[in-house]
């Protein structure tokens, strides 16, 4: 992983401005949060949580990608494709304090801005603001994931994957094209088959 | 007249023993995610409406934004929404859970469901403008805020994987043994819908039962 400093500093900063989408923060009242925030760095295709395993972070990710699937009998189902600024954990096993039944794995070489579970509460009880924070950040995931499963219940395979396409184009870059399917709930043949759809709308 | 005053006052006694129990069952339900003390719960009662509905009434349409989060203390309702001409169910409450088109509620745009009552319902609501105004005002009550939408996230999480993992057979039979009460109280072919299987399997599925001990019916809360 060839990251200077400066690649850290850029990142922090956006982390700043994505807090501050929710509460705006001051420089000062973001700094005091950091020293509750890890910073890890994994290479690729590594398997940050695994099944049986209790997650212990949040992960908010600086750059890099990172899925989350789970594994079942003969097959793996991917619930999540995450990219940079977007948090990935496993939330039930986190919060509950159970093992994981869900994988997260990198796909690039990613770092993550992390916080422990205990630190989480201990910054919950740091101000006022921070609270508003979590109840915010919260929310707008509530919002992410009630869309996502809105979409899958309503819209043909078609429209799952044109409206994909539209809003996540450099994924289909990153992205091996089975993970997407997965996550699209589309057979990879039939993926296959939807790209010829944007070469005749390039 | 004494025997109108008689009435009246037993009117009004029924009234509020009523009104004690409606937020008794929702101090049980805050309590399980923060101790709000006595005061603290009196302020956010206070934010709070009784709202009643008749069956087959409909507290929300699509498009229309959500305004209220309502908590169930009798009845029953069911969210869904349309595809093509089919009624999708995605959400079926009943006493002491809640019920509202949260996306909706929570990021102020129109809602994607409708959200309708099974049996004549009443709920204690609370609308966005006043459940901010609480927020602003106790932090405490903004924790409670935050708790339980993480719950609501974790829900939607747990149910997700469950579709995933069970299939259709296990699936119905694990939603039978958590909710008996609701194979009586809700029309076959909605609980099919929320359980995403044609109205023909769950049916067939149903003979499963009968060969299993009956579930032990939890107690109703008695309203």
């Amino acid at each position: 992983m060839t990251r200077t400093r400066s690649s850290y500093k850029a990142a922090l900063e956006a982390l700043h401005q994505y807090l501050s989408g929710f509460v705006p923060l001051t420089k000062n009242e973001f700094n005091q949060l950091l020293p509750f925030v890890e910073i890890r760095e994994f290479e690729k295709k590594v398997q940050v949580i695994r099944e049986g395993e209790v997650e212990r972070y949040i992960n908010i990710i600086a750059w890099g990608l990172a899925r989350k699937y789970l594994p079942l009998r003969n097959k793996e189902i991917t619930i999540q494709l995450a990219s940079e600024g977007h948090i990935i954990h496993s939330e039930l096993s986190f919060h509950h304090r159970t093992p994981s039944g869900a994988v997260v794995e990198t796909i690039e070489p990613t770092v993550f801005f992390s916080v422990t579970y205990e630190s989480l509460q201990q910054l919950y009880d740091l101000s006022p603001k921070v609270e508003r924070l979590g109840r915010l950040m919260i929310s707008d995931l509530f919002i992410k994931k009630d869309d996502r499963y809105f979409d899958q219940l309503k819209k043909s395979t078609r429209e799952r994957f044109l409206d994909y396409i539209r809003t996540h184009r450099q994924m289909l870059q990153r992205v091996p094209q089975k993970y997407i399917a997965s996550y699209l709930n589309i057979k990879p043949e039939t993926f296959s088959r939807l790209k010829h759809l944007l070469r005749k709308k390039a | 007249m004494k025997e109108f005053n008689n009435t009246a006052f037993f009117v009004c006694l029924y009234l509020i023993t009523n009104y004690l129990r409606m937020l008794e069952l929702l101090r049980q339900y805050v309590s399980g995610y923060v101790g709000l003390t006595n005061e603290e719960f009196a302020f956010l009662g206070e934010a709070l409406v009784i709202r009643s509905f008749d069956k087959r009434q409909q507290l929300l349409q699509a498009g229309e934004v959500e305004n209220y989060l309502n908590f169930l203390v009798k009845g029953l309702a069911r969210m869904y929404f349309y595809r093509d001409k089919t009624e999708v169910i995605t959400n079926i409450a009943r006493e002491g859970q809640f019920i509202s088109a949260s996306a909706s509620f929570l990021s102020g745009a129109p809602s994607s469901y409708f959200v309708e009552t099974l049996e004549p319902t009443t709920c204690l609501s609370i609308t966005r403008q006043q459940l901010e105004k609480l927020y602003r005002e106790s932090s405490r009550i903004e924790r409670l805020g935050r708790l339980m939408t993480t719950d609501f996230v974790l829900q939607k999480e747990a149910w997700e994987l469950e579709c995933m993992r069970l299939d259709t057979k296990e699936r119905f039979l694990h939603f039978v043994e958590s909710n008996p009460e609701l194979m009586q109280r809700v029309p076959q072919k909605y609980l099919a819908s929320y359980l995403n299987m044609k109205p023909e399997t769950f049916s067939r599925l149903k003979h499963l039962l009968r060969r299993r001990p009956s579930p032990v019916h939890p107690k109703m809360k008695d309203w």
